[in-house]
């Protein structure tokens, strides 16, 4: 199949899109990440070309249905958002050193992905319906914007001790200051809180046309609830004496960590009803 | 006075404490920590399922606390009501010192607001008050928004705003969260959910609810004509569908074929394919005519159950083979007539007239085994389910306003100075997005200063 093909290299771009980037830091040297940049935009073309085939593929193979339907479509297309994401940070803010804390994200996605069962499955009674659409990409949209929030929370942690004690060298020095990266987590964020209430919306909406309920509690939404919770935590965290700063990136990574249980945690270690999304 | 200030009431802590973020805060984590429980311990499984897991101990203390089913507990509702709670008190102490500042705002640029805006700009112009309040007025009219005049004490100043509805926006959300309780409550007060299986060609007028501790009377009749599952050629189902009729006053209002994700709704009761399964054992179909061949009609034979036939005998299906003696499947079935030992021989159902060799009245011939499916049903009236909705459209509706739009505001003073020219005061602020808006007063500010007489 011609789409694993793009998808492998998309991996490999993207690992080098990483490497470029964290070397570029630990070297000093602009260059390099210029080259990473590059590497970002060549992956995202590639990315973007091994959806459609894939998608096309389907049509072939006389299933027919949108790339966005089981574990290893749903991880490719994050790691695709991902990397769009980070992109239009990056021209946005005009500072590539983003790209050391965020691309390794959309790297280790693919590799992820890479172990997964990639093949091109009919879908499932329960999986036929329009609602899919518009639920998986919300979803996932949301998710790619948090990631690259959590990222740069990161990036915020390491400065702010920094500029807490008024030094400015390493590697840590390099990063832009903490009221941009401040700027940033939040930014992402007010993207990904709207995407990830659409796509909470339209899985409720899926649920009650498939099974007659908007919500259930089973673990996927009780979890995307949590996801949600966090967010608007940071959001009100943000405003709050005593809670911006320092505890709103941490809330942030914590934010991100809560996707990523949503996400794979379970599917791979709770049952529920969204148990189709594990395989 | 100054000691009341230092110790409010006790009605103003408590109103103080209902309206704090740091209220909201905490009950957001407790909320989010709290719901993780109940996806690690599997919810409303039946008691045994929870003894084979937890010591009698941990399970008689989980039981008391409800934590096999926490998200209708008593103290998780009331995490919801203090969250409420919360959320309602903030709007009704903030909304209206929010409307105030919308409806009347500072229109006057005066020196104490001058100084508190990052954005402003001073110049000079020749000519008169009035007819430089007028370019500027069109000014801004044509690239910001049209402002506002007021005249004071020799000066003349414009404010225009853009965006107030930014302000709305966290209101808006807030009150979505509200609306969509409300739509839950009123579902789960008024509506009901229920499963039911009906077997094909059987009809039901009530469905258990609550876990099938009552009954539901649905006030018509469903009736599943007919089950089929498709696969794809790999095996894998493909599609579920029940063909369903409606029987309301006696005949039949509506039929659909409903599949998984598109169900069928009458009376604001919806029915969703859920399951499906096979009812009872098989049965035998079997054609019987006279010798002469006239036809006599047909049976369903469910296993050694007598089927009786005026003025020949009773008969029995005993036996079924797939294939008997290398000849295909089969049905062995025994006839007994008055005052005759039983008699047994084979049908086989690729031969349908072999049975005429048998040189009896009736010819029997079998059509081959059939088993009935059933279909499972899930059903659900829920009058709260369009008021979610409106909540959750609301949501969005609020989010966007708050995230993404900006109230931004310009003012303009115009004063005769003492040197006969014309004293100009440009100022702008945002609410958010505070780096967007620079780059809009820059282009304002050099529009505006460009304008001629």
């Amino acid at each position: 199949m011609s789409n694993i093909i793009l998808f492998n290299l998309t991996t490999v771009l993207f690992g080098v899109a990483s490497a470029s980037y964290l070397g570029a830091l630990y070297a000093k040297n602009g260059k390099i990440a210029v080259a990473g940049t590059w590497v970002c935009l060549i992956a995202a073309v590639v990315s973007t070309a091994a959806l459609g085939v894939r998608w096309y593929e389907s049509y072939q193979m006389g299933i027919g249905r949108i790339p966005v339907t089981n574990l290893y479509e749903s991880l490719v297309f994050f790691a695709w958002a991902v990397n769009l994401f980070y992109l239009i940070v990056e021209r946005k803010y005009r500072n590539r050193t983003f790209g050391a804390f965020v691309m390794p994200i959309a790297f280790f996605t693919m590799v992820f992905a890479v172990y997964n069962d990639s093949s091109i499955q009919p879908l499932v009674p329960a999986l036929q319906s329009y609602w899919l659409h518009a639920h998986v990409i919300t979803c996932f949209v949301g998710y790619a914007a948090f990631a690259v929030s959590a990222g740069v929370a990161l990036m915020y942690l390491l400065k702010s001790k920094q500029e807490a004690a008024k030094i400015n060298k390493g590697v840590v020095g390099l990063l832009p200051p903490c009221k941009m990266l401040d700027d940033l987590v939040y930014r992402a964020i007010i993207w990904g809180f709207p995407f990830l209430t659409v796509g909470i919306i339209t899985g409720a909406a899926w649920a009650n046309y498939a099974w007659g309920t908007y919500w259930s509690w089973d673990p996927k939404e009780t979890w995307s609830l949590i996801v949600w919770l966090v967010y608007a935590l940071f959001l009100h965290a943000r405003v709050t004496r005593g809670w911006h700063g320092r505890r709103a990136a941490i809330i942030s990574i914590v934010g991100f960590l809560a996707t990523v249980m949503c996400y794979l945690g379970v599917n791979l270690v709770l049952s529920g009803l969204h148990s189709y999304g594990g395989s | 006075m100054a000691d009341e200030k230092r110790t409010p009431s006790p009605m103003d802590r408590v109103w103080n404490f209902f309206t704090s973020v740091k209220l909201a805060i905490f009950t957001l984590i407790v909320l989010a920590v709290t719901s993780i429980l109940g996806t690690i311990i599997e919810q409303n499984q039946p008691p045994e399922k929870y003894h084979q897991i937890y010591e009698d101990w941990a399970f008689a203390l989980m039981d008391r606390i409800n934590l096999f089913d926490m998200y209708h507990s008593v103290w998780f509702l009331l995490i919801l009501v203090l969250f409420t709670v919360n959320l309602s008190c903030c709007t009704i102490d903030r909304f209206p010192k929010m409307l105030r500042v919308v409806r009347n705002p500072r229109t006057k640029l005066d020196e104490n607001l001058a100084k508190t805006l990052s954005l402003s700009d001073r110049w000079k112009k020749k000519g008169t008050l009035s007819e430089w309040a007028g370019k500027y007025a069109e000014a801004l009219s044509a690239s910001f928004a049209k402002p506002k005049v007021t005249e004071e004490g020799g000066a003349v100043h414009l404010y225009a705003e853009t965006g107030v509805a930014s302000r709305f926006g966290v209101y808006v959300t807030h009150l979505s969260i509200i609306v969509i309780f409300i739509g839950a409550i009123l579902g789960n007060v008024l509506g009901f959910k229920g499963f039911v299986n009906i077997p094909e060609g059987e009809a039901v007028a009530q469905i258990p609810v609550r876990g099938g501790t009552r009954t539901q009377d649905l006030g018509f009749t469903v009736r599943c004509n007919a089950f089929s599952l498709e696969t794809y050629p790999s095996g894998q189902p493909k599609a579920y569908k029940s063909d369903l009729s409606i029987i309301d006053g006696g005949r039949e209002v509506l039929r659909k074929t409903i599949v998984v994700n598109d169900p069928l709704q009458y009376q604001g009761i919806w029915f969703y394919q859920s399951s499906y399964g096979q009812a009872g054992g098989a049965t035998a179909q079997v054609t019987v005519t006279r010798k002469d061949g006239t036809p006599m009609g047909a049976f369903a034979l469910s296993a050694n159950e007598p089927v009786p036939i005026d003025g020949y005998g009773i008969v029995r299906g005993v036996n079924y083979s797939e294939n008997f003696q290398g000849n295909g499947p089969a049905l062995q079935v025994t006839v007994e007539k008055p005052g005759k030992p039983a008699a047994s021989f084979w049908l086989f159902q690729g031969g349908p007239d072999l049975d005429r060799q048998r040189n009896d009245s009736i010819v029997f011939s079998f059509g081959g085994l059939s088993s009935k499916m059933f279909t499972g049903l899930q059903v659900a009236k829920d009058p709260g389910v369009n008021i979610v909705w409106v909540g959750c459209a609301l949501m969005v509706i609020g989010l966007i306003m708050a995230f993404f739009l900006s109230h931004q505001r310009v003012w303009v003073r115009l004063a005769q100075g003492t040197d006969g020219r014309v004293e100009v005061v440009l100022a702008g602020s945002a609410s958010r997005n505070r780096l967007a808006f620079e780059k809009r007063f820059e282009k304002l500010q050099t529009g505006v200063k460009a304008v001629e007489k």
